[in-house]
């Protein structure tokens, strides 16, 4: 049994394939003004990836904003539902995950098969994740990578706002002007982030084990500030960026025909 | 999916729209008919003024039907929002109160011409933003102003003494007999204590029966939709003091009697139900069609239910009931301070929802937990409410107490009143997210 | 000494713990707003003490309290979440705003359950609301006296009075002080004291009151006529770091109307017989919070009296971000000032305020204002 999932983010276009349950090959594409040219370019790189033909394709399951597109999939959920599926796949040991995308966050509580027990997603006043990060990185001419490795080297926690990123944005100019040491402002971006997705998290409980996920968590600096946040250990999955495409991947190859 | 229930309109739907529709044409034409046109909010002691020919422009629903405006003529909406802004009012500000303030500072009537020119103002303090807002127009209209203080009973849970309660109650009734005597003060025109009486019996059979309506809904299926129940409950909010909102209420329940004998349902394929809180985006209540593409009917709100009162506690059962009129207790009101000591008794005992923006904790959850219970419900849906921080108060608390008690419960944050802080699209895909944790799936496509 | 009151409003809860320690058959209870009758408590032997946040982000109060609500009611209610305020007996309030009171209610529930809630009257220009107050003022003495197994006496209740009386006096007698142009206290300096005393048992307070004025502010000078003098007028107030970034410039703060600053201890309980009426008449008369401020504007003429006696060229106007009450007044208050000849700058503060961007409004406030001597 061959499964295909599809996640149609308003970024990135991802796509996974399953053999017999197992993930064989992953495609990606930016998501351009031409969302159709996008998918086909992630699902081509997808089957190159697995060594397949679409022929072989035995059931597509489509997740993700942009979901309507795909017209006929055997199965069609959020990417709340999926998050929990893909995260299930790999351990049915996690309890609550955290998805940290560039412009909204969710927190899901997931219970041992994969489904979906409580969830909570950003709010107004805590918009923003991996966007503002970029942009704190932009106003440092930092690449993200450096800001991340930057951030790592701090010894000193400088509080700031974490209820309002337009707030924050203002104290990380007061900092920059002060002759904030670099890698100080680093963190204190990555604290403040994280500190509004624990308090997003902890309105679904937070549960250990805890699965991060999502293409912001690929910033180790902000994984290390979630951590101290949470006060726990979280672990990261492999391929953040694909867990809900894997997860729907999932879904298809379970739903019955 | 095969529908499971047959479903009928209203009949009494277009006396609605009438009753409304005559409740804003006499505001306009109140100067002209020689009588008193008062300016306050809904959510007040509506009926003190009864004793006098008058009508009252009540803010609220002004400030809804002003949101309204953002897809039918956003031109005049921004007009409207920024004049209130530009004078310097937050944003996140009351919306009802932004809405009504941009209009008369702009002398802009939504409904045609200009302002209504107000002869004063009379309003309770039930919220920290309704006595000033009154304030605020006063000032800028420069007409009098009389604000009471309501001061609400705790929740049933909190074991209030019978003496606070008694305090309460006198100081209510106090300032009732102070505003009347200064309304005659200020307009010259003798208070007609008869009148009075009558809208404070008005007053309490419009909620009460009311409060019985909502209570037929607890019938499977049900026979209103939240959506229905908005337009409907809209009246005891505008006029809950009249005879014809009486009247209507009445027929309504009569009709609503019918409906649950003849399995007569609101949503054909009724298969979960819920129940939300807090005002809904009212230039938005495409969710509830939404919901109803999944089976799902919304058969009330704490809000909706209980805004102008009728509810009273049966301490034994832990639950509440329609209120017993005047009448049904067998209570004769026959001068002006047995009205006031109804009026402001009713108020204190009944009015649930304005009792919960001064108190929330464990007495509001019991209250929600009750309509979960007795509207068997099957998940709850608030509205965090960034227009109204009263109606929000002690949200948060609700959504953990219910996922303890694991009822499926999600939140959406939005306005009442304000469209561009009301994002359609993720609420949706909220909304769909949630019907999958029900193991809901849509039945058929909801296009807007 | 001032740095005493510093060390005690950033050591609140040692303070307490110590005082829990020194009088071990006795309670301690924090309270949540200024209009709490904190001497019906002390006369029952109980030591009130002020819930103050910490200017610190967490991450704790979302799953009870909405975003929207403003961002010292949730660092309060963090406060009581991450166990700091571990030491207490009880928390109470008087309605405070829906913000607040919110806080207080997600409080009992999560934190301490034993309360008391007091139903302040928000229409206190009528008569009426003194009769309220009063009988509901009876009531909670019944229920302290209730909790502490003991009648609380005309006598306790005098004793706590004159305690309070006199904390408060000396408080104006520092205020008073910073009339003078040489002014021998910063605004900031000032604020560690008010919000210090929130803390404190107020015979303690007294004592060190009453030395920092023989000992340490007589023949004292920090500013000068030079230094342009401000008023900040707002909601809730502990922001020292603000308050330091301002005097950094050649500018004092020489008065202030918040809750946690003046508007706290300016006017006294006045004699009478029933001692609980005259503790319900100072609430009743004292500096207006904005939302009991209706029909009539009396904390405009109020403010201007102030602002005039204190001889201040500029006011700060300093709310907590959502705070609707202060919101509802600032439009009133700008443009009474402007009408009088007074400058404005209006900000909002949030756990941790953008010192930097705040910065460069103060510089451009005080630019205005100094306009004159400038040109």
């Amino acid at each position: 049994m061959i499964a295909l999932g599809y996640d149609l983010g308003s970024t990135y276009t991802k796509v996974v394939i399953l053999k017999d349950g197992k993930v064989i090959g992953k495609g990606i594409a930016k998501t351009t003004l031409d969302p159709e040219e996008s998918v086909e370019k992630a699902r081509q790189a997808a089957l190159q990836d697995a060594h397949i033909e679409g022929k072989q394709i035995d059931r597509v399951g489509v997740t993700g904003s942009g979901r309507k597109l795909i017209k006929n999939a055997d199965v069609d959920t959020t990417d709340v539902s999926a998050a929990a599926a893909g995260v299930n796949y790999y351990s049915k040991d996690f309890k609550t995950l955290i998805d940290v995308g560039g412009e909204e966050a969710r927190a899901v509580k997931v219970s041992a098969d994969g489904k979906v027990v409580n969830f909570a997603v950003n709010d107004k006043c805590a918009a923003g994740a991996g966007a503002f990060v970029e942009a704190m990185a932009r106003a440092m001419q930092l690449s993200l990578e450096e800001f991340a490795e930057s951030s790592l080297a701090s010894t000193k926690k400088i509080p700031i706002n974490a209820q309002c990123a337009i707030f924050a944005e203002s104290e990380v100019v007061s900092l920059i002007s002060d002759e904030t040491k670099r890698e100080d402002i680093c963190r204190a971006v990555h604290d403040g982030i994280s500190e509004r997705l624990t308090s997003m998290a902890r309105r679904v409980g937070i549960e250990d084990r805890v699965a991060l996920i999502g293409g912001a968590v690929m910033n180790k600096g902000l994984v290390k500030a979630i951590k101290d946040a949470l006060e726990m250990d979280v672990t990261v999955l492999p391929d953040p960026l694909f867990v809900s495409a894997v997860g729907i991947a999932v879904l298809a190859a379970k739903a019955e025909g | 999916m095969e529908k499971k229930y047959k479903t009928a309109p209203f009949r009494c739907w277009d006396k609605a729209k009438t009753i409304r529709m005559n409740i804003y044409r006499e505001i306009g034409e109140a100067k002209a008919n020689g009588k008193l046109l008062i300016g306050g909010g809904a959510e007040s002691l509506i009926a003190i003024p009864t004793g006098f020919d008058h009508n009252i422009l009540v803010g609220e629903p002004y400030g809804a039907s002003i949101s309204y405006l953002y897809r039918e003529n956003p031109d005049l909406y921004f007009q409207i929002v920024e004049a209130a802004e530009h004078a310097g009012y937050p944003r996140d500000l009351c919306a009802y109160m932004r809405n009504y303030l941009g209009s008369l500072i702009l002398d802009k009537y939504i409904f045609g011409g200009h302002f209504p020119k107000l002869d004063f103002c009379l309003q309770a303090g039930f919220c920290d933003t309704h006595s000033k807002w009154y304030q605020i127009v006063s000032e800028i209209e420069k007409i009098p102003y009389f604000s009471l203080d309501l001061v609400p009973f705790d929740w049933e849970i909190s074991g209030e003494s019978e003496k606070t309660k008694q305090l309460k109650r006198d100081y209510i009734v106090n300032q009732i007999h102070e505003a009347i005597v200064w309304m005659e003060k200020i307009t010259g025109r003798t208070f007609d204590d008869e009148k009075f009486i009558q809208g404070v019996i008005n007053e309490s059979e419009s909620t009460s029966t009311w409060a019985k309506v909502c209570m037929l809904n607890r019938a499977i299926p049900a026979p209103l939709d939240e959506k229905t129940i908005l337009s409907f409950y809209i009246l005891a909010v505008l006029g809950r003091p009249r005879q014809d909102v009486v009247d209507f209420y009445r027929e309504l329940l009569a009709e609503t009697e019918e409906r649950v004998e003849n399995q007569i349902a609101a949503n054909p394929y009724e298969r979960a139900r819920v129940i939300t809180d807090s005002q809904p985006p009212w230039f938005a209540l495409d969710f509830f069609r939404l919901l109803e593409s999944y089976g799902v009917v919304s058969v009330g709100a704490h809000y909706s239910f209980g805004l102008s009162g009728g509810w009273e506690y049966d301490p034994e059962e832990k639950t509440w009931n329609a209120a017993k009129t005047p009448k049904e207790r067998g209570v004769e009101l026959k001068t002006r301070d047995d009205a006031a000591r109804w009026l402001a008794n009713w108020w204190l005992s009944t009015g649930t929802v304005c009792r919960g923006v001064r108190h929330s904790g464990a007495g509001k959850i019991q209250r929600v937990k009750d309509m979960v219970d007795k509207w068997q419900v099957d998940g709850v849906i608030l509205h965090l409410n960034r227009g109204c921080e009263g109606t929000s108060l002690g949200q948060m608390d609700i959504v953990s107490s219910l996922l303890k008690d694991g009822v499926p419960t999600m939140t959406f944050e939005g306005n009442h009143a304000d469209p561009r802080e009301y994002d359609e699209k993720r609420t949706f895909a909220r909304i769909e997210s949630f019907m999958e944790t029900m193991g809901l799936k849509q039945i058929y496509e909801f296009k807007k | 000494m001032i740095k005493d009151f510093v060390d005690i409003y950033e050591k609140r809860h040692e303070y307490a713990k110590a005082w829990k320690e020194k009088n071990p058959d006795k309670k301690v209870m924090g309270y949540m707003c200024s209009y709490f009758p904190e001497e019906i408590f002390y006369a029952g032997g109980i030591l009130p003490v002020r819930i103050l946040g910490s200017h610190q982000p967490q991450n704790v109060t979302e799953p009870y309290i909405f975003g929207m609500y403003c961002p010292f009611s949730r660092d309060v209610l963090a406060q009581g979440l991450l166990g700091r305020y571990d030491y207490i007996d009880a928390v109470g309030t008087a309605y405070p705003c829906m913000h607040l009171g919110q806080a207080f209610d997600s409080w009992t529930m999560h934190v301490t359950q034993k309360s008391f809630y007091i139903d302040m009257p928000n229409r206190v220009q009528s008569p009426l609301s003194l009769p309220f107050l009063t009988g509901r003022l009876e009531e909670t003495k019944k229920e302290v006296e209730e909790w502490i197994g003991r009648e609380i006496t005309h006598a306790n209740l005098q004793d706590a009075i004159d305690i309070y009386n006199e904390n408060r006096s000396l408080l104006r007698q520092i205020y008073m002080t910073r009339k003078a142009d040489d002014v021998p206290l910063t605004g900031t300096e000032c604020m560690y004291i008010t919000a210090a005393n929130l803390f404190m048992d107020k015979k303690e307070a007294n004592a060190l009151l009453k030395d920092t004025i023989a000992k340490e502010l007589t023949g004292r000078k920090v500013k000068s006529s030079d230094d342009t003098r401000l008023m900040i007028v707002g909601s809730e107030n502990d922001d020292i770091g603000f308050m330091n970034m301002v005097e950094e410039f050649k500018a004092v703060i020489v008065m202030d109307d918040h809750c946690t600053g003046s508007r706290y201890f300016w006017n006294p309980v006045e004699p009478q017989e029933n001692l609980i009426q005259a503790i319900a008449q100072r609430q009743i008369d004292r500096p207006i919070c904005p939302q009991r401020d209706y029909p009539e504007r009396r904390r405009l003429p109020y403010l201007l009296h102030l602002a005039q006696e204190w001889r201040v060229k500029g006011v700060i106007i300093l709310q907590q971000k959502f705070c609707d009450p202060h919101e509802l007044d600032k439009v009133a208050i700008v443009n009474w000032f402007k009408e009088h000849g007074i400058d404005t700058l209006y900000l909002e503060l949030d756990v941790t305020v953008p010192l930097g961007p705040f910065k460069i409004r103060v510089e451009a406030l005080l630019e205005t204002l100094r306009e004159d001597d400038i040109w």
